[in-house]
C-alpha cells in the first residue's frame, strides 16, 4: 500500500504542474487577446497624449507660450508619464509582467470601471459582484442538478410510461433560453399580477431589518430562479433519464436483479455508483459555470452580477478587469480539475489503480 | 418415477414490439430432475435466452404475454408476486450464469463482495461472515481466496467466469441456469470451465439448465437435450439417444454442421435463417428450411410425438 500512496502523491503533483502550465498558457493568451496584441497600448498612448495637450491648453499659465514650446513641454510630460506607467517598454516584455501580476493575483486597477463604492481596484470590482452571482446562479444550478438527477432516475425506471413520454415530448421547450422565459415571467407576475418585483436585488429603499432584508432578496430571486429552472427542466430530466437508462441495461444490473438485489440497492449500488464519475464531472463543471453569471439574464432582471460586469469590461477594453476575470476563472477551473481527478479515484477503483503506475 | 424438481408447462413469453408480437417462447414444456442437466440447444434468436429469463422472471418492459406454469419443488412459482419471487426464488432456488460473464460483474464493487452479496440479501448474513463464505466459494471454483479483494477489471476473462459461477453457487441453489457460459472464452478456458461445471455438478448434486448454441459442447454436460427452434421445443430426448441419432430434421442438420478434426467431412449447413418470431411460418415452423418437407408440413402444426422413454419429437415424419 505504501507504494500506491507514493504513486498517488506523484500523480497529484504531476497533475498540479500540468494544470498550472495550462493556466499560464490560457492567461497569456488572454493577455494577448485582451490587449489586442498590444494595440490597446497604442490607444492608451494616444489618449494620454490627448489628455496632456488638453490640460496644457486649459492651463492659463502656458497660454502665452508659442506652440512649439508647448509641444516640447507636452512631449516631456508624455515621456515621463510613459515611463511611470511602464509603457516605454515594448509590449512583448510587458506582457510577461502582466502575466506575473495576473498569476500572483495582483490584479491592479481598472482603466475605466469602478466598483459601486467608487474604487478602481479590480479585486474589489469582482469581489463585490461575486456573491450576487453565486447567490442566484449557483442556487439555480444546485436546484437544477438535484431535480434532474432525482426525476431522471425516476423516469429511467419507468421508461415508456405516460409521464416519461410527456417529458420526452416537452424536452424541446429547453431550446428557449432562461431569460426568454424570464421576460414572460416578468410580464405575468410583475406587470400583470403585481405580486413579484420586476428585477433588481432589493427594494428601493431597502428594508433595514435583517430578516426583512433577507426575505426581500429572496423575493427578488424567485423570478430569475424560476426562469432558469423552467428552461432547463424537461431537457435536463430527459438527459439524465437517458443516461441512467443506458447504464441500467448493463449486464451487471440484470445479473444483480436476478440475484435478488432489492430495488433500492440496485439503484444506488448498481446504477448510481458506477455512473458517479461523469455525474460528478457534470456537477463540478456546471458549478464553475454558474460562477461566471449570465449576461442576458442579469440584464433582463437587472441583477448586479458578474456577467454584466464582464460584458461591460469587454466592451470598454478594460483589460485589467477582463484579465482579472480570466485568471480567477482559470484558477477555479484548474483547482476543480485537480480535485475531480482525486475524487474519481475515491469513487471509481478503476481510476485509483492508475495512480500506482 | 422420480419426482421432478422443476416442471415447466406450457410456458409462453411474447414481447410487444412496433412491428407486432414476438412469440419468443411459444408453449414450451420441460422438466428437470435433481442432479440432472438439460441442455437447450438451437440457433441464435430461437428463444433460448428468453426461456431462461422467463424461468427466472427477468422480463423486459414490453411483455405482451407471460403465461404457463413453473412448478418448483411442487409449488407453482408463477403465482408468486414479484417481491416474494425475488425473496424466495431468485438465487435461493434458482441462480443464473449470464451470457458474457465479463459484463455480469459490477465494475466498481470488489469481486468478493459481489459473490457474498446474495448471502447478505437472502440470509441476512453479516458482511464479514458472507465474505468468508465467498472466499470458500472462490476456492471451490479454483480461485485463491485472496481474490475477494480484487476488482473485476483486475481479473482475466476465465477468472471472471469462475467468479460468476462462484456467485451462482454461494446460496446453494438447486438449479443453475447457464446461459452460454463459455461463449466469450477461448477454447482452452472453455474446456477448463466445462470441467469445473462438471465437477461442481457431481459434488453438489446441482441441476443445470445449460443453454448453448454449440451442440458439441452441450454433449459435455447434458443428461437430456431440448432442441429449440422458432420459440418451440422441437425435440426432447435423453442424451444417449439424442447424440447417437437425433430425430428431428433440424436437430439432424445441427449435428451435421458440427466440425470434426482432421476428417474430410463436408460441413453441412441449414439454408436460410431462423424465421421471424412475429409471423412464424404456418404449419411446421421448420418446413421452409426442411429437406423432407411435404404437403402436410406446410398446413398443419405438428404436435409432440412420443417415441418412448421420454423422447418427444414435433415432426410429421414420425406421426
Amino acid at each position: 500500500m505504501a507504494g500506491s500512496k507514493k504513486g498517488f502523491i506523484k500523480f497529484v503533483v504531476k497533475r498540479v504542474v500540468t494544470v498550472y502550465i495550462i493556466v499560464m498558457v490560457a492567461v497569456y493568451l488572454t493577455i494577448i487577446i485582451a490587449n489586442m496584441g498590444g494595440y490597446v497600448d497604442e490607444i492608451m498612448k494616444g489618449q494620454l497624449m490627448l489628455q496632456i495637450r488638453m490640460q496644457l491648453k486649459g492651463n492659463p499659465e502656458y497660454s502665452t507660450l508659442p506652440p512649439a514650446e508647448l509641444e516640447k513641454i507636452a512631449q516631456g510630460i508624455y515621456e515621463e508619464e510613459l515611463k511611470r506607467r511602464g509603457l516605454d517598454q515594448p509590449f512583448f516584455i510587458r506582457s510577461f509582467v502582466y502575466m506575473k501580476d495576473a498569476l500572483t493575483l495582483d490584479l491592479g486597477r481598472a482603466l475605466y470601471m469602478t466598483s459601486e463604492g467608487g474604487s478602481r481596484l479590480v479585486k474589489l470590482i469582482i469581489l463585490e459582484r461575486l456573491p450576487y452571482t453565486v447567490m442566484l446562479f449557483t442556487t439555480a444550478m444546485l436546484i437544477n442538478f438535484t431535480l434532474h438527477l432525482v426525476i431522471g432516475l425516476y423516469l429511467s425506471r419507468r421508461h415508456g410510461s405516460k409521464i416519461d413520454k410527456l417529458f420526452i415530448a416537452l424536452a424541446p421547450t429547453s431550446i428557449i433560453p432562461g431569460w426568454f422565459y424570464g421576460i414572460f415571467l416578468i410580464l405575468i407576475f410583475a406587470a400583470y399580477l403585481r405580486v413579484l418585483p420586476y428585477g433588481g436585488i432589493l427594494d428601493v429603499p431597502p428594508p433595514t431589518d435583517p430578516i426583512a432584508r433577507t426575505l426581500n432578496i429572496l423575493e427578488h430571486m424567485v423570478l430569475p430562479l424560476s426562469s432558469w429552472i423552467i428552461a432547463a427542466f424537461f431537457l435536463g430530466c430527459y438527459g439524465r433519464r437517458t443516461f441512467f437508462l443506458i447504464f441500467s441495461t448493463e449486464d451487471y444490473v440484470e445479473a444483480a436483479k436476478a440475484k435478488g438485489v432489492p430495488s433500492r440497492r440496485l439503484t444506488t449500488q448498481y446504477i448510481l455508483r458506477p455512473t458517479l464519475p461523469p455525474i460528478i464531472t457534470g456537477f463540478a463543471l456546471s458549478l464553475i459555470g454558474s460562477w461566471s453569471g449570465a449576461i442576458i439574464t442579469e440584464t433582463v432582471f437587472n441583477w448586479p452580477g458578474l456577467g454584466l460586469i464582464a460584458y461591460q469590461a469587454i466592451g470598454a477594453f478594460d483589460t485589467p478587469v477582463i484579465l482579472g476575470f480570466t485568471v480567477i476563472y482559470a484558477y477555479l477551473l484548474a483547482a476543480t480539475v485537480v480535485i475531480l481527478d482525486i475524487l474519481y479515484g475515491l469513487v471509481d477503483p478503476r481510476i485509483k489503480v492508475m495512480y500506482g503506475r | 418415477m422420480e419426482q421432478s424438481l422443476l416442471d415447466v408447462r406450457n410456458l409462453h413469453l411474447y414481447y410487444a414490439t412496433r412491428k407486432g408480437v414476438v412469440k419468443a417462447v411459444d408453449d414450451i414444456s420441460l422438466s428437470l430432475k435433481r442432479g440432472e442437466t438439460v441442455a437447450v440447444v438451437g440457433e441464435s434468436g430461437c428463444g433460448k435466452t428468453s426461456t431462461a429469463r422467463a424461468i427466472i422472471r427477468l422480463l423486459p418492459r414490453n411483455v405482451h404475454l407471460y403465461r404457463g406454469s413453473i412448478i418448483l419443488d411442487g409449488k407453482n412459482i408463477m403465482e408468486l408476486d414479484d417481491e416474494r419471487f425475488r425473496k424466495d426464488v431468485r438465487w435461493k432456488k434458482i441462480s443464473m450464469v449470464f451470457q458474457g460473464a465479463m459484463n455480469s460483474l459490477n465494475p466498481i464493487l470488489k469481486a468478493g463482495y459481489q459473490v457474498a452479496e446474495p448471502l447478505m440479501i437472502h440470509e441476512n448474513m453479516s458482511k464479514v461472515e458472507a465474505l468468508k463464505r465467498a472466499g470458500e466459494a472462490l476456492r471451490m471454483v479454483g480461485i485463491h481466496e485472496s481474490f475477494i479483494d480484487r476488482y473485476p477489471f483486475e481479473l482475466s476473462g476465465g477468472m471472471k467466469q469462475r467468479v460468476v459461477i462462484a456467485m451462482a453457487l454461494i446460496t446453494r441453489p438447486q438449479i443453475i441456469i447457464l446461459d452460454e457460459p463459455t461463449s466469450a472464452l477461448d477454447v482452452i478456458t472453455q474446456a477448463n470451465i466445462m470441467n469445473l461445471l462438471k465437477k461442481l455438478k457431481n459434488e453438489l448434486e446441482l441441476s443445470y439448465i445449460f443453454i448453448t448454441h454449440d451442440i458439441a459442447l452441450s454433449s459435455e454436460l447434458a443428461d437430456k437435450v431440448a432442441v429449440m427452434y422458432a420459440g418451440e421445443i422441437v425435440e426432447m430426448a435423453d442424451a444417449e439417444t439424442f447424440y447417437v441419432k437425433p430425430s428431428h430434421p433440424y436437430a439432424e442438420k445441427l449435428m451435421a454442421s458440427v466440425p470434426t478434426l482432421r476428417t474430410d467431412k463436408q460441413l453441412d449447413f441449414i439454408p436460410g435463417a431462423p424465421p421471424s418470431l412475429i409471423y412464424p411460418p404456418p404449419g411446421c415452423r421448420f418446413h421452409p428450411r426442411c429437406p423432407y418437407a411435404f404437403d402436410k408440413c406446410m398446413k398443419e402444426r405438428p404436435t409432440a410425438v412420443d417415441l418412448g422413454s421420454g423422447h418427444y419429437v414435433k415432426c410429421w415424419l414420425y406421426a
